[in-house]
């Protein structure tokens, strides 16, 4: 009996393994836990996108409950996300743009201020603009230590400046109520 | 206007402006060491976005960012340790391709090395338990009937 | 309609299987010949039936059929002829059915090619390899149906076939890899034969042999095949990426190659019948599991196929069906198996089974390395990363014994060896690799500690088979009776094949240990007429053409390469775009040689009008897929001896003659 017990233990690795697997198979490999979540914002000093004199830092989130939206006119999923997160600024969410820019980086074209901001301007005349204002993130320095893959991204930060959710990809009906709205509730009830 | 404003327009405006040199390195170091480090790290740190690759190899915006801030990070004088600890307090531990030790992972190290222990004290057991010979006639018995199937 | 026809000959095939599995077996159980004799035609049938879906499915691809909605989906009007035929193979549902095609085969030839085999173990066999079948034909039949209709509606052209598989590399990485891994289900199903039938001497050894050698040598193909193709086509010089996908090939090839090793001890030395089993259960396991890392998206990769979990519910079914039952039925046999053949510590079995536990061990790194993220998340523990780091230390540490092994195992004898009589011998061994090791390595200019350690140990393999070879021809010679090539002659195939095997793994050593140590790479910024140089080459950008392809358009830049003033080489690599998918690829301009490869790879053009390019000298680069060659040559020999030639051997049917009461009672 002792034997067959050591002649089982390449079975029981097996099976173990399947639960594994089978877990495995229902989670998105792509998804993964931010390593900033109820970290403050990090610190920064960005301009304006419609007014490059005026600049911003972490401050700015401080004392009211923010959807930070990281997207550029280049992102075709941030124009399918646009109209919901109009829609959510209707419903009297407080919305600011992180501008993630491409299109000013010698690697990937050259635009002048003017033209990128023109651009924006058609972009969400046509599909509705969500954004209280839009922070420029010109180099792109805020959003790498804000860990941003790429566009869209939404984090959701509270009234003290903590980050407190952290998506990637768009935000739509479905991934508001899953995942956004339980946080955000609990937020603006405090 | 102050003059805070006015250099950061400046910088703007700068970044735009650059003209790139020909024949020069993406990435130039003023030392062979850095420069081993560069390719070392961009090896070793994973392209959050893509679907496994390291920021070496792709080129996707994001990859290109973290390549830049490496660069950036060696040319403060970074070493190798605080350019990953860096990274990692952003884009957590799946940035870097060594995997972290803890309770958990330790077994990608544990496990081998205990399997190797106990087959080779295995191999040693079993030898030392062997079977009596079985007899010569046995044996050619056996070889008989092998011989006979072929 | 041609596509109906496939779809019902796949049915039918899938019925073969089912009665493949049932007869034979059932004969086998009650003696019946008639049952047992069933197996052949079953399953020249089942591979009748499949070739002719197959040929179905490509008569689709060549005829444009996009109402067949993989067509539609791999393939596109303007692609040229010959990648429309291995387009069949380009996606999941079309490999599946050459996965299956292949396995056919093999199925088929154990049918025609077992007759010196006792009827019973044949049938034992075949009907295994139905059962396994009916899994592979009920997945496809109803997860991934290749013949599916995008009817009433369907696109007037296809999707196109991914651009990375438009390449010569792909047209023969598949199949070679689906040898290898459905070859191991031949391995598998006589080590279950042998365990359902109580037959546990170690004959099922030696008829297995062949066929896993065999199976292994595609593998061993395969998996080169699948690096090389890497290299020149993805455009980053790197030959491996500890990929999940490459690690999902890499691990039945560990396997494998532990197993060919111990099937020959217990062919004949009769001992680690157990271990044995394991191993040929193992290996067609992993190549299963590979298959659902592969097909079911639970990992991150860059070649795996569009995932659906539906599919992976049902691989993972399978997969607990196959391993499980067989892993169950081992817990419940192998205790019986016991070792007849005796043996000192110091003798070559053990130095073999040695390196099986490092080959297991290697593979162990490998399985936790791809599968431990997976675990890791779905404990909540957050993800992680497991890369090229972790596996290069893990396998520099293993490496080490198992090279010492490897030299020292094919010169010992079997059963007892006295360590007084090889000493000086390995000590010669010793001081040869380590100096011709550092002399090499010398010749580099800044040479590398790794390097160094890398070719002492390839040397090391070197000299210790020439020593081999010349401990066995020593006899002959002294007795004056053969010259030296004579008594070369006289050695056996499977012997030539060792030696080959062990040999092209020194090659492949290397090149890994010399590439990774001086591969020399620069990413520039150039504008056409700039010139760069890089180990005493010189590589001048000459300009940039566009070309106009089949299906695709593309920038071309044109590198000359001079050494010493002397242009060596012309480089173009070209930077192309595929419209239908909106990809761009990458064809890195290489010239290769067998001491360097230099490699060129056109970036995006930047907006001043300058390219972005990488350029590497990659120094015997080549000698890693060489090596790889010749170990599969060294596999293809083996098979060639004459001992393994069954079907000559028998010249009357064999009826009965499987029981054998005295092996029967040795065991017992």
């Amino acid at each position: 009996m002792k034997k067959i017990a050591v002649y089982l233990i390449p079975l029981a690795l097996f099976l173990g393994l399947i639960i594994f697997l089978y877990q495995g198979l229902f989670s998105n490999p792509r998804e993964h836990q931010s390593s900033l979540l109820d970290q403050p914002m990090p610190e920064f000093v960005l301009p304006d996108l419609m007014d490059i004199e005026k600049t911003y830092n972490q401050d700015v989130f401080l004392g009211e409950v923010t959807l930070l939206n990281v997207w550029g006119v280049w992102c075709i999923t941030c124009a399918i996300e646009l109209p919901y997160l109009k829609q959510l600024q209707g419903e009297g969410k407080h919305i600011v743009g992180l501008y993630f820019d491409q299109d000013m980086d010698p690697d990937f074209g050259i635009k002048t201020v003017a033209r990128v901001q023109q651009e924006v301007t058609d972009k969400l005349s046509q599909l509705g603009n969500p954004y209280a204002f839009n922070i420029f993130d010109v180099k792109r320095d805020l959003s790498l230590d804000l860990g941003v893959t790429g566009a869209p991204e939404t984090y959701l930060i509270d009234q003290q400046g903590k980050i407190r959710l952290h998506h990637i990809g768009d935000i739509n009906a479905r991934v508001w109520n899953k995942k956004f709205a339980p946080v955000y509730q609990e937020l603006t009830a405090q | 206007m102050s003059l805070f404003k006015r250099c950061l327009i400046m910088i703007v405006l700068g970044f735009l402006s650059i003209q790139v040199l020909s024949t020069e390195d993406k990435f130039h170091f003023d030392s062979a060491e850095k420069n081993a480090l560069f390719l070392e790290l961009t090896k070793e740190l994973r392209c959050p976005k893509c679907q496994n690759q390291n920021i070496a190899d792709s080129d996707a915006m994001i990859a290109v960012d973290l390549k830049r801030k490496v660069y950036e990070l060696l040319q403060q004088d970074y070493d190798k340790e605080q350019v990953i600890a860096f990274m990692k307090k952003r884009y957590g531990d799946f940035v870097y391709y060594q995997p972290p030790v803890n309770p958990m992972t330790i077994w990608l190290w544990l496990l081998p090395v205990l399997f190797i222990f106990i087959a080779l004290v295995g191999i040693i057991i079993s030898r030392k338990r062997q079977a009596p010979e079985i007899s010569q006639e046995q044996l050619d018995k056996a070889q008989a009937i092998l011989e006979r199937e072929q | 309609m041609l596509a109906e026809l496939g779809n019902f000959a796949l049915v039918l095939a899938l019925m073969m299987g089912i009665l493949l599995s049932i007869y034979p077996m059932w004969g086998a159980y009650k003696n019946h010949t008639k049952m047992m004799a069933m197996a052949k035609p079953l399953a020249i049938g089942m591979f009748v039936f499949t070739a002719f879906a197959y040929g179905c499915l490509t008569h689709g691809f060549i005829s444009d059929d996009f109402s067949l909605t993989y067509v539609a989906n791999t393939s596109n009007s303007t692609l040229p002829l010959y990648y429309k035929i291995t387009a069949v193979w380009g996606g999941h549902e079309g490999s599946f059915l050459l996965w299956v095609l292949i396995f056919s085969m093999w199925t088929v030839a154990v049918a025609l090619f077992s007759k010196a085999i006792p009827i019973k173990m044949v049938a034992r066999v075949l009907s295994i390899l139905g059962m396994v079948g009916i899994g592979f034909y009920l997945f496809m039949l109803l997860t991934s149906n290749p013949f599916d209709r995008l009817l009433p509606f369907f696109p007037i052209d296809g999707k196109d076939l991914n651009p990375l598989l438009q390449d010569f590399g792909m047209i023969i990485h598949p199949p070679m890899l689906y040898m290898g891994y459905v070859g191991f289900s031949v391995a598998f199903a006589f080590a279950l034969a042998a365990l359902i039938s109580g037959q546990l001497d170690s004959t099922w050894a030696r008829w297995s042999r062949p066929w896993t050698i065999a199976a292994w040598s595609f593998l061993t193909a395969g998996v080169a095949l699948g690096s090389w193709w890497a290299y020149y086509e993805l455009g980053w010089g790197g030959w491996w990426f500890w990929d999940p996908v490459e690690n999902a090939s890499f691990m039945p090839w560990l396997i494998g190659t532990a197993l060919i090793h111990s099937l020959a001890v217990t062919e004949k030395r009769k001992v680690f019948k157990s271990w044995t089993v394991l191993l040929a259960i193992s290996a067609f396991s992993l190549s299963l599991l590979g298959t659902f890392l592969v097909r079911s998206g639970v990992l991150v990769s860059v070649h795996s196929f569009a995932s659906d979990p539906s599919r992976g519910l049902f691989i993972l079914g399978l997969l607990v069906v196959i391993i499980g039952g067989s892993l169950g039925l081992y817990a419940y046999r192998a205790p019986q198996l016991k070792a007849t053949g005796r043996y000192q510590l110091f003798s070559r079995e053990v130095l073999l089974i040695g390196n099986n536990v490092f080959l297991t061990a290697a593979t162990l790194v490998v399985l936790l390395g791809t599968l431990l993220p997976l675990v890791h998340k779905e404990l909540g523990m957050g993800s992680i990363s497991i890369g090229a780091p972790f596996f290069n230390q893990m396998f520099t540490y293993l490496i080490m014994p198992f090279v010492l092994f490897m030299g020292i195992g094919p010169l010992t004898r079997w059963k007892s060896q006295s360590p007084q009589a090889l000493y000086k011998q390995l000590l010669l061994a010793f001081a040869l690799s380590i100096s011709a090791g550092i002399l090499v390595n010398a010749s580099f200019e800044q040479s590398s500690y790794m390097a160094a350690f890398g070719l002492v140990m390839s040397f090391w393999i070197i000299v210790a088979t020439i020593m081999e070879i010349q401990q066995r021809i020593q006899p002959q010679l002294v007795s004056g009776k053969l010259t030296i090539l004579q008594s070369l002659q006289k050695l056996t195939p499977s012997h030539w094949g060792m030696v080959f095997g062990h040999l092209g793994f020194a090659v492949t050593l290397i090149g890994i240990a010399l590439v990774s140590a001086y591969n020399v790479e620069r990413n520039l910024r150039m504008t056409i007429g700039d010139s760069v140089s890089l180990q005493g080459y010189e590589f001048v950008f000459k300009d940039v053409s566009n070309y106009t392809g089949p299906n695709y358009t593309a920038d071309v830049g044109h590198v000359d390469v001079y050494q010493n003033s002397k242009k060596v080489a012309q480089l173009s690599a070209e930077k192309r775009f595929y419209p239908v998918q909106r990809n761009v690829m990458t064809e890195a301009g290489i010239d290769s040689g067998l001491t360097r490869d230099l490699f060129v790879a056109l970036g995006e053009q930047l907006k001043n009008g300058d390219w972005s390019v990488r350029i590497y000298v990659k120094p015997f680069i080549n000698w890693i897929w060489l090596g790889a060659f010749i170990m599969a040559f060294g596999g293809v020999l083996s098979i060639s001896d004459r001992r393994y030639r069954m079907t000559k051997m028998a010249k009357k049917p064999q009826v009965d003659k499987t029981p054998s009461p005295v092996l029967k009672e040795q065991i017992s």
